[in-house]
């Protein structure tokens, strides 16, 4: 059995365990906040006799434990219940608003890897030297504040007072596009429609940039900070001995072996991008999973309140599972983790 | 014809925050084509100052101060640019380090290192030809099964294996020059036994001038056709292996050797006391023909 597949099994053995658990906690939590839910999906005029029999529907007067019985049968059976607020089922709402969510997410992702790992490595390599002091300005000033605080900060100087950006939304309303599968950017290219691509582009600039601002810093930081101490490995004077341009061995001899420690972060940082895109989206009215959280936490819709929080729970393990993947695959210890020949 | 590194005058000093310190004071150094020289030195004496200074790294580093002639093959390097400065890395000079597992990349297998080695010197070299050298020279510093070994990772390589890989490498472009800096003195004993005579073998028959750096005389006495002793950043004496060992002139030469450990290769030899004497003038002796 190959190494990186026992990798993959144990990672999956951890995800399954992880997901009961968080399922029990928000389980629990959510029943016991104070509030009927019954009662405050069938507002104040509902009549006694039609609260009891959506709480006996709902299995509400039951124990916590068989309540919970149920709701994992259900959850086997891939079904999560009905929304009290949108009077659908959860699933059927998760997969309206999940894609709009998941390609923010990426779209912050790509930018923190495409942004802050080469600055990272042009600090690096400049150590001490003036890129490396503007690269420091420039990350402690995107960590210096939260993402809803620039997308903030970034709506109004960049879709308000210079309007060069959309304020809110995915797309203008005047694009008619056919949804395929939620996500704006490959249902347009689906349509063939290559105008609408590019305002769904445009329209995801300002909050992908917020949700991504901190978390390209963070990787710039690490990577230098990593790569700063492979600098001092023998390897690297060996590489400069065998007259490799700096370039080269900036990218191939410092980056490559310091990206293994760097990436577990950068993983749990992208990861952390879901619970700050809350706030974002909140800020650019962007339709995604976030803003159906928030509404139905506020109106106490059980069901919907587990439907989301076990797809956060189940795309972020889903990315630390991609993450230890890529470890492997970069780490040769890892990936052969037999002797070859001694 | 001249010699194949010749060096005068050598003076280095480093830029720090207590101001500036000299290190090396004045060096003349020179190697024959093919000839093996040897620097004995104790800790913190300048050796592997030297080494860097040759193959042109501590005049890129920015609190480095290098003055003097350093001639390779009839160039100047002292005074020459960065760039065809590096050239000369890895083609025509290279390097073999103390510790052979920790000097590789532990990412890329030996195969994909001995390829950017080779690219050194011609840059489109094809994999395949690339790996029919490589085979080759693996073959040279006998290396059972080249194939595994190339497909293989420094860490699933024994340090010895590495040492021999690192030794081809070193010589795969034949270069003129080898500088080897206390090779294997982080391996056992019988291993650096072992990489000696491998060595020995090997620049004899690609007829590879040497720069051995060593605190070690025992394997000084074995290498090395001249020896230079080096004390405090200068050189005290010169000569014939052969003249300074059996009449050595310096009394830091003289402390040196009566400080060496009985054992051939066990430890390093400290010099137990500082004397006036260690700063007397430079001893030469003449040329054995
Ligand atoms: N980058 C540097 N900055 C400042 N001082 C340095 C630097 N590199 C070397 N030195 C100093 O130069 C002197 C000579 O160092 P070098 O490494 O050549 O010693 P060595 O003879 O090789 O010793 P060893 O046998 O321990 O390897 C030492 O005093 C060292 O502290
Ligand atoms: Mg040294």
């Amino acid at each position: 059995m190959s190494s990186v597949f026992r990798i993959l099994l144990r990672r999956l053995g951890i995800s399954v365990i992880v997901l009961i658990g968080v399922s029990m906690l928000i389980f629990a939590i959510a029943r016991v906040i104070p509030g009927d839910p019954a009662r405050i999906a069938l507002g104040p005029n509902a009549t006694a006799e039609q609260v009891a029999a959506i709480r006996t529907e709902m299995h509400l007067d039951e124990p916590i434990v068989a309540q919970y019985g149920h709701f994992v049968t259900d959850v086997l059976r891939g079904d999560l219940g009905t929304s009290l607020y949108t009077n659908r089922p959860v699933t059927q709402d998760i997969v309206e608003f999940l894609p709009a969510t998941l390609e923010l997410v990426i779209f912050a992702g790509l930018l923190m890897v495409a942004l802050g790992l080469p600055l990272g490595i042009l600090a690096a390599r400049h150590r001490a030297r003036w890129p490396d002091h503007v690269v420091r300005v420039l990350t402690l000033l995107t960590v210096s504040a939260p993402s809803f605080v620039w997308a903030v900060i970034l709506m109004l100087v960049f879709a308000f007072y210079l309007p060069l950006f959309p304020v809110a939304g995915r797309i203008d309303d005047s694009y008619e596009i056919a949804r395929v599968t939620g996500f704006l950017t490959v249902d347009t290219l689906i349509a063939g429609r290559f105008d609408a691509f590019l305002d769904v582009l445009h329209h995801l600039v300002l909050p992908a940039v917020a949700l991504a601002l901190s978390g390209i810093g963070q990787a710039a930081r690490l990577t230098r900070a990593n790569m700063v101490e492979t600098y001092d490995k023998p390897y690297i004077e060996m590489a400069q001995a065998y007259g490799f341009a700096p370039g080269r061995i900036a990218r191939r001899y410092a980056f490559k072996p310091s990206l293994i420690p760097s990436l577990t972060i950068i993983g749990l940082d992208f990861a952390a991008m879901l619970g700050n895109a809350f706030l974002v989206e909140a800020v650019f009215a962007w339709p995604g999973l976030s803003r159906y959280g928030v509404a139905v936490i506020l109106r106490k819709d059980l069901n919907a309140i587990m439907g989301t929080v076990l797809v956060i729970a189940l795309t972020f393990l889903i990315i630390n599972i991609i993450v230890d993947l890529l470890i492997a695959f970069l780490n040769p210890r890892i990936r052969h983790s037999t002797r070859a020949a001694t | 014809m001249t010699d194949l590194l010749d060096i005068r005058g050598l003076t280095l000093g480093f830029r720090g925050l207590n101001g500036y310190t000299e290190v090396l004071h004045g060096i003349d150094l020179s190697i024959a084509r093919g000839e093996r020289v040897a620097l004995v030195g104790e800790s913190g004496s300048g050796k592997s100052v030297t080494a860097r200074i040759i193959l042109g790294l501590l005049q890129e580093t920015r609190t480095a101060r290098v003055a003097g002639r350093v001639n390779f093959d009839g160039r100047d390097i002292s005074s020459m640019r960065a760039r065809p400065r590096a050239a000369l890395r890895g083609t025509d000079m290279s390097m073999i380090f103390q510790d052979p597992t920790s000097s590789l990349n532990p990412t890329f297998t030996i195969g994909r290192q001995f390829a950017e080695v080779m690219r050194r010197r011609e840059a489109g070299l094809s994999q395949k030809a690339c790996e029919a050298r490589a085979t080759a020279m693996l073959e040279e510093v006998s290396i059972p099964d080249p194939a595994r070994v190339l497909s293989a990772y420094p860490f699933q390589l024994s340090g010895g294996m590495n040492q021999r890989v690192m030794i081809a490498m070193a010589l795969v472009n034949n270069p003129k020059l080898l500088l080897a800096d206390e090779p294997g003195t982080a391996l056992d004993v019988s291993v650096q036994a072992q990489t000696l005579t491998l060595m020995q073998d090997l620049v004899a028959r690609h007829n590879t001038a040497v720069l051995l750096i060593s605190h070690n005389l025992g394997v000084v006495r074995e290498f090395a056709d001249r020896v230079y002793v080096i004390y405090r950043g200068r050189i005290v004496e010169t000569g014939p292996t052969a003249a300074i060992f059996d009449r050595p002139g310096h009394a830091y030469t003289r402390a040196l050797m009566a400080a060496v450990p009985r054992i051939t290769g066990a430890g390093l030899p400290e010099v137990p006391e500082v004397s006036d004497d260690f700063l007397a003038p430079m001893v030469t002796h003449p040329e054995a023909t």
